[in-house]
């Protein structure tokens, strides 16, 4: 399905995997821990031309530049209002190094494959592109997502 | 990589040294240096690189190192004289076995197209001169054909009796041959020291169908005489130290019983080796020295045969041995290779120092600490340190243009023979240093100059003769540092740019407009327009539809310029400045609507305040600035990127005027000018990708990442919208 999936199948004996939870406004999505580098505080970045309104800019990462997905905005919801309670988690999504603007981290979260759930067929497009399946966890419901297509696609944006 | 692949890796990286070794030394040869050393180096240089070869059964690559090299000892023991034919067609032949290199490092398959004509040249060269059997040999399979044995023992000399000497007794181990060492070598080398007779003991070569091919079963006894004291003897073994038996003896004290020995008697070997009969395995009676028997060493089977071969060249005084040569060579200058990884890394480290120790003499200003403070003065020191351990870093990767420079003298040759003009190629300042970012991206653009200078700059050996010149065109090309930059120079002694002609092709293709006037210089420079080129037929070599304007390109990606000076009848100069790395950038510090940007200064001609009333509407958002009667297109780079909608009045702003791609001049208006400063490009694309407009980030001392105008971009975006709003 998707290699966040099949990386995590190989670390984990009997489909143990562990997720990072995060909150964007009121929903919670989560996303495998094994793509996740660190997780720091935010700091003002360095707006970029000809970008798409997702994409927030660059900031400094210890010598490298690194993007800021605003995954709120990427994920079809109100752009997030950045400030110095927001955090970035800095994801490693295939070659490149990643950061994605969230409201707050919540959670570790350690689950079997059976609690996943497929995602329901539903029209928006976003769904489909990102969400890889929900996680009913004590009452919430937690979106796993993908990151590969997080990024915006050169090819698509040149067409 | 697997280890094999490894040591591969590595002998191929060697036969680049050896290989630009070989070249220049055949070019100083040609040039008329006769330092028997220089022999020796191109002779080492092709053996060094036939020994790899066989290590790894490159079969092409071997059969042609080993001619070429037969005819190289040919030359070096004084047979053949280095005359200018042979040291063409030995140039030729280097060429050709640099190609096999390369074959060999691609896997490539078939023959080389010159490889067999080559192959005969030097063969008639060593043949007319010495016995070329050995180049006939078969190195593919090793067959024990008896003549190939020449196996006598040199003309016995005449030991002196009570002369000072040595009886060296020397039986390789199967490791002496594993590590590519040749017995052969070694008696030659002996040999130098003064006169010696050699004696081989084959006594325990056993029977074919017992012999291990990768065994050692031959031993030697040497009887050296003259000055030579001990320490002399046993260097030469130095290199075999541990993989052979070795005892030297004074003569005086051994007896001299085995010296006039009855030499060992070949047709015995043979017959058992051939023959194949257990009973001849018997060790002989004349065995002149027991050795221990080794147990199964093992060692390549050719030395059985071929090994004896050269030792009937031991007496030849003349030589300078490759083992002292290549222990001179350690000598001079200790290095270790490094994976370009790891220096690249410790580049991006140092980088990151530099920023961070920038961000803290900032923070140490805001803090309001005195300049006297010790902290502000510690920081100073930091700073110095920094700074000389990126100069130092840098200097790691810093390396001689010799690299790219050596390329040419082929190129030269075969452009001058496609061209049918003699030419001679002057290269000065090889060992001018700069990044290998930078050398890497210098071949292209030189070779293009190169060819450019050949076919279009000299003239036809006849018409030089009308104009008095050599027939003999020269073609230079220079390396020099200049105020931190690095200059380049292709110079050519032909007949200059035909200005007039250059104006009415230009005029012709509509690149300039009929009435314009141009200064001697700026029609020089109508050759780097894109879509020019002179040459009137379109010849293989340079009119490839690669024009100079491709050059001019490539030159300015690397963040360089490029310009030519012609004198009629004297020839044309092309002047490349480029960079000393393309790590680190001069750039100049803008503000644009709260944004930090960073101009690179090699783009800038210079900057001006606009008045009013210098800047002119066309319309829309476009704009024009009058400069010195001029107009050139002002964009406002605010507007280019996105980061307004409506364009900052002229005169709040400053104008940096620039000159683009292909010369192109115009004024980016920016909010304010921050200042000039050396920036660390770090690339957008390794995380993210590229971005119109901006060639690449930067970090800068406040810790935050400042975008680099990529201006060719914004002023070609420009011109669009131009056109559209127009």
């Amino acid at each position: 399905m998707n290699q966040i999936v099949s990386q995590s199948g190989q670390n984990h004996a009997g489909g143990m995997r562990e997720l990072i939870s995060f909150r964007i406004g009121a929903q919670e999505f989560c996303v495998d821990i094994m793509a996740i580098r660190e997780i720091r505080g935010w700091t003002a970045a360095t707006a970029l031309p000809q970008s798409p309104s997702f994409v927030r800019g660059v900031i400094n990462l210890r010598g490298a530049v690194l993007p800021i997905v605003d995954l709120a905005s990427r994920l079809g919801f109100e752009s997030t209002e950045a400030n110095d309670r927001n955090v970035i988690i800095v994801a490693q999504i295939g070659e490149q190094v990643v950061g994605l603007l969230v409201d707050a981290v919540s959670d570790i979260l350690t689950i079997t494959d059976d609690m996943i759930q497929p995602t329901p067929d539903v029209a928006s497009e976003t769904a489909k592109t990102f969400v890889r399946g929900l996680i009913p966890m004590e009452g919430r419901m937690i979106s796993l997502i993908g990151l590969e297509r997080v990024l915006p696609d050169l090819e698509l944006e040149a067409a | 990589m697997d280890p094999l692949a490894a040591i591969l890796e590595t002998f191929f990286q060697e036969c680049e040294e050896q290989l630009a070794e070989l070249e220049s030394g055949l070019l100083a040869m040609e040039g008329g240096d006769t330092d028997p050393e220089t022999i020796n180096a191109v002779f080492r240089a092709v053996h060094s690189i036939k020994g790899g070869a066989g290590a790894f059964s490159l079969e092409s690559l071997i059969r042609f190192a080993h001619v070429f090299e037969t005819a190289l000892d040919e030359m070096r023991s004084g047979r053949l004289a280095p005359s200018g034919e042979v040291l063409k067609s030995m140039l030729r032949a280097a060429d050709v076995l640099a190609d096999l290199v390369r074959a060999a490092q691609a896997k490539e398959e078939g023959e080389h197209p010159n490889a067999a004509i080559l192959v005969e040249e030097l063969k008639a060269m060593s043949g007319a001169a010495g016995d070329a059997d050995e180049s006939e040999e078969d190195w593919g399979d090793f067959e024990f054909k008896p003549t190939a044995v020449a196996f006598e023992t040199p003309e016995a000399p005449e030991t002196p009796a009570g002369a000072a000497g040595f009886k060296v007794t020397f039986k390789p181990r199967a490791d002496l041959y594993a590590k590519a060492n040749e017995a052969a070598l070694l008696l030659r080398e002996l040999g130098r020291l003064g006169a010696i007779e050699v004696e081989l003991n084959a006594h325990d070569v056993p029977p074919l169908h017992e012999m291990d091919p990768e065994a050692a079963y031959l031993s030697w006894t040497i009887t050296v005489t003259g000055d030579a004291d001990e320490t002399a003897v046993r260097e030469v073994f130095e290199w075999v130290d541990g993989d052979c038996e070795l005892t030297i003896e004074p003569l005086g004290d051994a007896p001299q019983a085995d010296a006039g020995e009855a030499p060992f008697d070949l047709s015995a070997l043979l017959a058992r080796v051939q023959g194949d009969s257990p009973a001849m395995a018997a060790p002989e009676p004349d065995a002149p020295v027991a050795f221990e028997p080794i147990p199964e060493p093992p060692a390549p089977a050719p030395v059985v045969v071929a090994a004896p071969a050269p030792i009937a060249a031991a007496n030849e005084t003349a030589l300078d041995g490759p083992a002292a040569a290549a222990a001179r060579k350690t000598e001079a200058g200790a290095t270790i290779r490094v994976d370009l990884d790891r220096v690249d890394r410790l580049i991006d480290l140092v980088g990151e120092l530099v920023i961070n120790q920038a961000v803290l003499a900032q923070r140490v200003m805001e803090a309001g600490l005195a300049r006297a403070s010790a902290v502000a003065m510690g920081l100073d020191e930091l700073e110095q340190l920094t700074r000389e351990i990126q100069d130092s870093v840098m200097a790691i990767r810093a390396q001689p243009v010799k690299s790219v420079f050596q390329r040419m003298p082929r190129l030269v040759r075969e452009v001058a023979a496609m061209t049918g003009k003699p030419v001679r190629l002057v290269t000065e300042g090889e060992g001018t240093e700069v990044d290998k970012t930078v050398i890497e991206r210098l071949a292209d653009p030189l070779t293009h100059m190169i060819r450019n200078a050949i076919d279009h700059g000299l003239e036809s050996p006849e018409k030089r003769a009308v104009a008095g010149k050599p027939a003999e065109g020269v073609v230079r090309l220079s390396a020099a540092h200049r105020s931190g930059r690095i200059v380049i120079e292709v110079s050519d002694d032909g007949a200059g740019i035909n200005r007039e002609r250059v104006k009415s092709i230009a005029i012709e293709k509509g690149l300039i407009s009929a009435e314009a006037t141009l200064s001697d210089e700026e029609v020089d420079n109508l050759i780097f327009m894109p879509g020019f080129s002179t040459a009137s037929e379109v010849s293989d070599i340079s009119g490839r539809g690669v024009g100079m304007d491709v050059v001019r390109r490539s030159i300015q990606a690397l963040g360089g310029r490029i310009t030519i000076t012609s004198r009629p009848g004297k020839g044309s100069t092309f002047t490349m400045s480029l960079p000393l790395t393309l790590a680190v950038l001069d750039g100049m510090v803008v503000s644009v609507q709260g944004q930090t940007l960073v101009a690179p200064i090699t783009a800038i001609v210079e900057t001006l305040q606009p008045k009013p009333a210098d800047v002119h509407s066309l319309g829309g958002h476009a704009r024009v600035i009058s400069i010195r009667g001029g107009f050139v297109p002002l964009i406002d780079v605010g507007m280019a990127l996105g980061y307004r909608r409506e364009p900052l009045p002229a005169s709040q702003g400053v104008a940096l005027l620039i000159e683009g791609e292909g010369g192109a001049r115009a004024a980016l208006l920016v909010d304010a000018i921050q200042g000039q400063r050396q920036v660390v490009i770090k690339s957008l694309e390794a995380n993210y990708r590229q971005v119109p407009g901006v060639a690449a980030a930067t970090i800068l001392g406040d810790g935050r990442v400042a975008l680099i105008l990529d201006i060719d971009t914004i002023v070609a975006v420009s011109r669009g919208e131009m056109r559209k709003a127009g």
